[in-house]
């Protein structure tokens, strides 16, 4: 099978005792949006640079669509569109100049360039500024048309590196409802980030980086199952009497109940088979059950878990 | 999703393309503009005081020629490199389909023109005042062969220039040691060799004499408390050409190589 981005044991290294990567192998397949989270200094920008001909690997190789970055550059940095750290831009020329270059860069033709343009800019609300020079743009703004720069000519990847840092709230709604927008359009996404919702909200499966190395790699979804850790946390119609708590207790799938402004959380073994007989349970009780929901740890806390872990998994 | 990238540029091409794009930005910058207008004013200086012949009078122009093009080649090329990675619009330009060297060419080829086209004018400017003082028939016959080294200088320059940004990592730190090299260290260091009598051949800026010398100008240097006159050296057209060109090939290809190599 042909990733759309592949490493292999990539590694690192800055002088003879720093590994800034070391045998990072990663297998991304077309179409998927993947999170790349780690703390600061992991090595996420290191992996980008990398994939994107900035850095070479001190050993290892790094595929895009199959091709060698290192051996093939041009022909590999043709179907990426990349948006790392925050870039400079050349505050003395327009939206318009900056991104005809990238356009012709990219070997579009003429016309194609200005409709692509006009899109971009549109899709990254910024079309007023088209003939502005960037020099008056704000931080989201200059974030925004680094978007629209990487794609411009319609890439195959994506590469975010930290594409909401220092913006406000709204900027960061805006960037995440455009990743979703490429998501749909069937755009790759490899997304690095050191924030976990930003993780959560738009991605299929998500990447942990620690000190260089791959610590945990896992679908979204299987990482919500992960955290579920057996408490279910129900609500009812009515204030329990003792009576009703003891029935509870007696239930022969809860292991124990706590009870504490209005909500019961019932531990149990955490498998999702033990929740749903258990619910059937309280209602086949009539005990009026308002609201029912598995409880996990905080995805904070499961980040936290994975990055104590010494081992890597590479 | 189809990508609209197309494998159509070829070293050439993108050499082409980043030449343009650096002189668009040279333009927008107004740094080409500042120059146009030094190089179109200063040679109207030595209407002050006209010499009594034409040769005298393009002496008196020329003689500021070397700091045009040093001027124009710190300002043009010395942040070509740095710059890039200074101001992180590396991030923006690097992850892109094209060979870095020939980025890195067209930055170099795009300082070249700049400079040449603020030479060509300052000899426009002098030629016509020539003309309109002294006569056409007084223009110093020469006058090609000192254009002509004053374009073989600034390829020097901006090579030296260009060498200086790779190697360096904030752009005003190049700028300033481009000036500190070619008008600070090496006319020192031609004025040592010169009063030790021994002749500054390897010196670039040495060479760049011919700029003045090639019209037939002589000139000595007065030294010590009687005035004693120490006879300077005069650069031979074939040499001073060879050394000029020499240094731009050599820091070019070096600044090529350093830059190419370049990371964040």
């Amino acid at each position: 099978m042909e990733y759309a981005i592949r490493t292999e044991n990539l590694t690192k290294s800055y002088g003879k005792t720093f590994k800034a990567l070391d045998g990072v192998s990663l297998q991304i397949k077309r179409g998927e949006v993947v999170g790349y989270v780690g703390p600061n200094g992991a090595g996420k920008t290191t992996t980008i640079k990398i994939l994107t001909g900035l850095v070479r690997p001190t050993s290892g190789h790094a595929y895009v669509n199959g091709t060698d970055v290192a051996a093939k550059p041009k022909d590999a940095l043709r179907s990426i569109g990349a948006l790392i750290e925050v870039p400079g831009v050349y505050d003395y020329l327009t939206p318009h100049e900056t991104l005809t270059y990238f356009g012709r860069v990219y070997g579009m033709r003429r016309d194609m360039i200005d409709r692509r343009i006009k899109e971009t800019l549109e899709l990254v609300r910024l079309p007023d500024w088209e003939h502005k020079k960037t020099g008056a743009f704000s931080t989201g703004m200059l974030r925004r048309l680094a978007i629209a720069k990487a794609i411009l000519h319609r890439p195959d990847i994506l590469i975010l590196d930290e594409p909401v840092l220092g913006l406000d709230p709204k900027g960061i709604m805006e960037i995440r409802e455009m990743i979703r927008q490429f998501r749909s359009e069937g755009m790759t996404v490899f997304l690095s980030s050191h924030l976990l919702s930003e993780v959560a909200e738009v991605c299929d499966s998500v990447v942990f980086l620690d000190k260089g190395k791959v610590v945990s790699t896992d679908s979204v979804e299987g990482i919500g199952q992960r955290m579920d850790h057996g408490v279910a946390a129900v609500r009812f119609l009515r204030p329990l009497s003792p009576q009703d708590i003891e029935r509870l207790r007696s239930i022969d799938l809860i292991r124990s109940v706590d009870v504490k402004n209005g909500t019961a959380r019932l531990h149990y073994d955490g498998k999702p088979e033990s929740s749903v007989q258990i619910l059937k349970i309280l209602v086949s009780l009539n005990l009026d059950v308002v609201s029912y929901a598995a409880e996990g740890v905080g995805l904070e806390e499961y980040y936290v878990s994975v990055m104590s872990d010494e081992k890597g998994v590479n | 999703m189809a990508t609209n990238a197309v494998n159509t540029t070829n070293n050439f091409s993108e050499t082409w393309l980043s030449l343009r794009f650096e002189l668009l930005k040279h333009l927008k910058r107004r740094r080409l503009a500042i120059l146009v207008v030094l190089a179109t004013i200063l040679p109207l200086l030595p209407l002050i005081r006209t010499p009594d012949t034409a040769l005298g009078f393009a002496g008196n122009s020329l003689g500021f020629m070397t700091v045009l093009i040093v001027v124009s080649a710190a300002m043009f090329a010395g942040d070509a490199v740095c710059g890039e990675f200074e101001k992180k619009t590396s991030l923006l330009l690097f992850p892109t389909p094209q060979n870095r060297a020939s980025i890195f060419a067209g930055k170099y080829l795009a300082a070249l023109a700049c400079t040449f086209l603020v030479i060509s004018l300052w000899y426009l400017v002098l030629t016509l005042e020539t003309g309109a003082l002294y006569g056409w028939r007084e223009m110093p016959e020469d006058m090609w062969k000192s254009f002509l080294t004053a374009l073989i200088f600034s390829t020097a320059a901006v090579g030296v220039a260009f060498l200086v940004s790779s190697i360096l990592k904030r752009s005003i730190s190049a700028t300033i040691l481009v000036f500190l090299i070619l008008m600070m260290i090496m006319p020192v260091a031609v004025m040592i060799m010169t009063l030790l009598e021994s002749e500054p051949w390897f010196v670039v800026t040495y060479s760049a004499n011919l700029i003045t010398t090639v019209l037939g100008t002589t000139s000595s240097l007065p030294m010590g408390p009687h005035g004693d006159v120490v006879q300077q050296f005069t650069p031979t057209f074939g040499r001073g050409v060879v050394v000029m060109v020499t240094y731009a090939v050599v820091c070019v290809a070096a600044g090529m190589a350093i830059a190419v190599r370049k990371e964040d």
